[in-house]
């Protein structure tokens, strides 16, 4: 095996070991939300972060002409930040207005359409996301 | 560079679909204690939905000046747990508890030393302002008056038993 082969399969084992690790995580954050009422609160946030943090990889993909590293990570960071009200709350916190600061933390669960509405803005985020990747890949 | 295309078009195409058939088993999950919209159900913020408003009276002495108070609504059948999580859970230490239940066999029931009154009419559920959920019949749920005898809190909560530290966060949250 060539040093330029190896070099690529450890950079392809660590891509695939981070999109695994933020797969479990994720899992772990929706299994700590108990109940189903309580996973409604999962998908706002999920939804809310992941398209925040993907306009953030957009912008700064076409920005820097490559796609952003880890790119599972940067969705996973974003839904921890709009959640942290929630780990405030699970250690005795009541939730506050102030706590909108956290991406909408209370807001975006009244939007028309509730989570149906932010899947589609999901789905927006990462297509816009896609399609800068797409147009990197296309120049010469 | 048209398989590179197929691929993200294929990541766009699997992420919608897993993620919608997740959503939708998340949304169709609901039981028939819940409040038909999920997110007015354990906001886990006060003052929200109209409120804060005065609190009905409940009996002569809840809710009084000077007190908290928790008003839970339950049912019979589904008594006996919520009276078991409340002995010990030190609940009673901050707030005045009172358990409202709409049967009418209610005068039978015991969960002392935390009150029981009895709302077959579900006047009481009403007064509070507390939501049908979304199998009919009276809500299951609580409210938290502050010691100014302002309702500031209500939410349909069918698994109320088994959270009653959550309770115990949304009262240390009302003066």
């Amino acid at each position: 095996m060539t040093a330029a082969i190896q070099t690529q399969a450890r950079t392809g084992l660590r891509l695939c070991l981070w999109c695994v690790a933020a797969v479990i995580a994720e899992l772990g954050l929706y299994l700590s939300y108990r109940g189903h009422d309580a996973r409604f609160h999962w998908f706002t946030h999920f939804f809310v972060g992941s398209s925040a943090a993907l306009v953030l990889m957009a912008a700064l993909a076409g920005r820097w002409r490559r796609p952003v590293p880890y790119p599972l990570v940067w969705p996973l960071t974003a839904h921890l930040f709009a959640m942290t009200p929630d780990l405030l709350f699970s250690a005795g916190t009541a939730h506050q207005r102030w706590m909108d600061l956290f991406l909408g933390h209370l807001s975006t669960h009244f939007v028309w359409g509730r989570n149906y509405t932010w899947y589609v803005v999901f789905l927006a985020a990462l297509g816009a996301y896609l399609l800068v990747i797409d147009r990197i890949q296309d120049r010469p | 560079m048209a398989t590179s295309r197929r691929s993200l078009v294929t990541v766009w195409l699997l992420t919608a679909v897993v993620l919608g058939v997740l959503l939708a088993v998340a949304e169709t999950a609901a039981g028939p204690l819940d409040d038909a919209d999920p997110a007015r159900q354990r906001p886990g913020f006060l003052d929200g939905f109209g409120l804060p408003t005065a609190a009905p009276s409940i009996t002569g002495e809840v809710p009084r000046a000077g007190r908290r108070a928790v008003v839970f609504f339950e049912r019979a059948e589904r008594l006996e747990a919520l009276c078991a999580n409340l002995d010990g859970s030190g609940l009673a230490d901050g707030a005045d508890l009172v358990i409202v239940v709409a049967d009418s066999s209610a005068g039978n029931l015991r969960c002392d030393p935390v009150a029981i009154v009895e709302d077959p009419t579900s006047d009481l559920s009403g007064a509070y302002g507390l939501p049908r959920p979304v199998g009919g019949g009276p809500p299951v749920g609580y409210a938290v008056v502050d010691s100014r005898g302002r309702l500031r809190y209500r939410t349909l909560d069918p698994a109320v038993a088994g959270e009653l530290s959550e309770v115990r966060t949304i009262v240390d949250a009302v003066p």
